[in-house]
């Protein structure tokens, strides 16, 4: 694993991705490329947390299960309402 | 408990291992994720039968106060996890500390919310307003109550441990503490956009 991939560079990471998701509100951009790009950014920040602070990486792979499971469905129904209503 | 020599710019973990902290804060916190993702999804269900006022009135929500809010939840889980990793480290001054960041971050977190509730509540908005409003102000203050029972969590760590009550040795607590406010900080990660920004 590369030695750039760190607590430090990982919250940075997410603080960048936040600022991300506040510009595009901002902006007043919409449409489905841009509920893609905001429910991956939010995976992505819910991954850091559920792997490296929450020190999941490595756990019995029923809690994983659980927990991304819980992720995965829970930002597929959002995807799935908001492109339904686009 | 086994101590952990890495440095911070070292991968975090290199073994397989068991769920941090006690056990039984996980199914505390899988029940928490179970209402909370309920809740998310219910407000996407409902948000399809009314798409236009949902859009409506999102453009009255103060975005930069939520993004700010934001910053400060993963700025807390980091000095969290800061703190774990001075406590293996048997740095115990170091992870006193850091908790103590991670608490200034909930506190200002908790006034930034406050005085977006009190703008609104100004305007004379609540919870049967409208079904927007209703789910802004039930799942947002919901997790509010999460916020401040996690920096109770975290105050009462900090006390234990300015007590010499942990050690690189023997951290569950902290471990157990900082657990659910990593969950209190998942949440607000879907919560943000979703209420805030997606549209």
């Amino acid at each position: 694993m590369s030695k750039l991939y760190n607590i430090h560079t990982i919250w940075l990471a997410m603080l960048l991705l936040t600022l991300t998701t506040y510009a595009i509100g901002k902006l007043g951009y919409n449409g489905m490329a841009i509920i893609f790009l905001l429910i991956i950014s939010t995976v992505i920040k819910a991954i850091f947390i559920i792997r490296d602070f929450m020190e999941l990486r490595g756990v019995s792979l029923l809690w994983r299960v659980i927990m991304y499971g819980w992720l995965l469905i829970v930002c597929a129904g959002i995807t799935i309402a908001y492109i339904i209503s686009l | 408990m086994e101590t952990t020599t890495t440095t911070l710019t070292e991968p975090i973990i290199k073994e397989p291992r068991l769920l941090p902290g006690d056990f039984a804060i996980w199914f505390f916190i899988f029940s928490e994720l179970l209402v909370f993702g309920i809740a998310f999804l219910s407000y996407a269900i409902v948000r399809v039968q009314n798409v236009e006022m949902f859009n409506q009135y999102q453009l009255t929500l103060n975005r930069e106060l939520g993004a700010v809010n934001t910053l400060l939840l993963i700025t807390a889980s980091y000095f969290v996890v800061r703190a774990i990793h001075a406590i293996r480290l048997d740095d115990v001054k170091g992870c006193i500390k850091w908790l103590y960041a991670a608490l200034g971050c909930g506190t200002g977190f908790l006034l930034l919310k406050s005085l977006e509730y009190y703008d609104k509540f100004s305007d004379g908005i609540n919870l049967s307003t409208n079904t927007f409003y209703m789910f802004y102000l039930s799942l947002t203050m919901f997790h509010f109550l999460h916020v401040i029972l996690g920096m109770i969590i975290l105050f009462a760590i900090a006390i234990k441990a300015q007590r010499g009550g942990y050690s690189a040795q023997d951290h569950i607590g902290i471990e157990t503490g900082a657990s659910y406010w990593h969950m209190v900080d998942l949440v607000w990660i879907i919560l943000f956009p979703l209420v805030y920004i997606i549209r």
